[in-house]
């Protein structure tokens, strides 16, 4: 997904280039037949742009646009059921962006701790049951 | 799934703690040991970001857990370094390191003595508070444990936290009442938050079966234990916890509904009828197959459920659907 959008904005960014290389040339033409007429004393003609640079213009920055937009990761849901379901049905999985690193601000279910309560850890008896999983684990 | 050191890790398995406290030496080593707290020290030491402390946190927690006093204690020394021996978090730190280390009881009282000298002198001190009742609780001292909570709770009722801790040691005396009058506060407090409808519901649900089905208070335990599930479900869509809930007490309650229950107004909420509860229980079934079976095969934004919870929705499914074919036959 994302080469497809990247190739259309560097498409656009193409068009758009080629956009500004031919209003720059236009420029360049039409000063250097100015300069010419003066030579020669004929009438001034008035330089403006060809409607098909600006189309081009136009086009160019929409692709652009198209492509950007088709490469941002998915919106995340709004609706408070949905996010929340998707944070117990997919885990850290849906929270991932396009590099397949989860984001930084994911905390999985953020009233977990009212649950888990770290600031009432029983130490001791998390010590005790470690010790009894290490013992059965290298029993088995 | 790999555990992450940005997450607090009370809940982990035995497995996942190791490995997070395995990863201490090399934190300790590649992160700076001193992070000057000034403003003009900042500009030429190295930077530091909030995620590092809370990794220090977390990484104290699991050494401690794990028996690895050494780095344990290096988390805390950095953190003393960077916020102060007089920071209520530290000194709460401090005191858990000394609980985790004190090897009779003895050691136990002299800590929880050093709590009580700290909170003679400011006793609005939260953290320490909360060690004293969690230290109080360990040594089995659950009396004394509840007062000082309840304590806590009279000068900072917004507490969630202390609330929940509350409904938990009530529930652990079996004084049902009392631990759902603590948990409504935490749903009052935290009113979106799913786990803790479901929590509620599940503690209903305790109290119902605790009274007997022929009590008074069991068709009020039953109807709110019913509402809690649905709440959660509502908060949170696909909650492998809040169907396996609705079912258990949707399945519970059609067993029951042979024998006509009297109703009673006066607790205000009465059982919704037969057809309603039929297709509570027929949609919670139908959701818990799907999330059983999707989990099952690993389909792709379907892995973030517990283990043991599918294997749990599996074994209840399985339970109702040999109960149908018995009554089939």
């Amino acid at each position: 997904m994302t080469w497809i959008s990247k190739a259309i904005t560097l498409f656009g960014a193409v068009l758009l280039g080629h956009a500004c290389y031919s209003a720059q040339e236009h420029s360049a033409l039409q000063s250097f037949k100015a300069a010419t007429a003066t030579l020669t004393s004929s009438s001034l003609a008035v330089a403006s742009l060809p409607v098909d640079i600006a189309i081009e213009t136009v086009i160019a920055i929409i692709v652009i646009l198209f492509g950007l937009v088709l490469g941002t990761r998915p919106l995340r849901p709004i609706q408070w059921r949905v996010w929340a379901g998707k944070i117990e049905r997919e885990g850290e999985e849906g929270f991932m962006d396009n590099d397949g690193e989860v984001n930084k601000d994911f905390v999985g279910n953020p009233f977990k701790f009212l649950e888990t309560r770290p600031g009432f850890v029983d130490i001791r008896k998390q010590r005790k049951e470690f010790a009894s999983w290490v013992k059965t684990s290298s029993a088995q | 799934m790999a555990p992450s050191l940005l997450h607090p890790p009370s809940q982990l398995s035995p497995a996942a703690a190791l490995e997070l406290s395995q990863q201490a030496p090399a934190l300790l080593q590649s992160s700076p040991s001193t992070v000057s707290s000034s403003p003009l020290g900042a500009i030429f030491s190295a930077s530091e970001s909030p995620e590092l402390w809370i990794k220090y946190e977390n990484l104290l927690l699991s050494c401690l857990r794990t028996g690895d006093d050494l780095a344990a204690q290096q988390c805390l020394e950095r953190l003393a370094a960077r916020f102060g021996e007089d920071n209520e978090r530290i000194m709460a730190f401090r005191g858990l390191v000394k609980e985790a280390d004190a090897q009779h009881p003895g050691k136990l009282e002299a800590v929880l003595k050093d709590y009580e000298e700290i909170l003679k002198e400011n006793d609005t001190n939260i953290p320490i508070t909360k060690r004293r009742v969690a230290l109080l609780r360990s040594m089995g001292r659950v009396s004394e444990a509840v007062s000082a909570l309840v304590q806590l709770l009279d000068f900072s009722p917004t507490d969630a936290e202390g609330w929940s801790e509350l409904a938990d040691l009530y529930l652990s005396q079996g004084m049902y009442p009392q631990a759902i009058y603590a948990l409504e506060e935490v749903v009052i407090l935290a009113p979106n938050a799913w786990n803790i409808h479901a929590r509620l519901g599940e503690m209903q649900y305790m109290a119902a079966t605790a009274s007997g089905a022929g009590g008074s208070s069991y068709q009020k335990h039953m109807a709110e234990s019913l509402k809690r599930f649905s709440r959660s479900i509502e908060l949170c869509d696909d909650y492998l916890r809040g169907y396996y809930g609705l079912k258990l007490v949707t399945a519970r309650l059609l067993k029951e509904s042979g024998k006509p229950a009297k109703q009673n107004d006066e607790g205000g909420l009465r059982l919704p009828d037969t057809s309603t509860i039929e297709r509570l229980n027929e949609l919670a079934t139908a959701k818990l197959s799907e999330i059983v079976r999707h989990s099952t095969a690993g389909d792709r934004g379907w892995r973030g459920y517990d283990e043991v919870e599918v294997a749990a929705a599996r074994e209840l499914l399985s339970e109702d659907a040999s109960a149908a074919s018995r009554i089939e036959r």
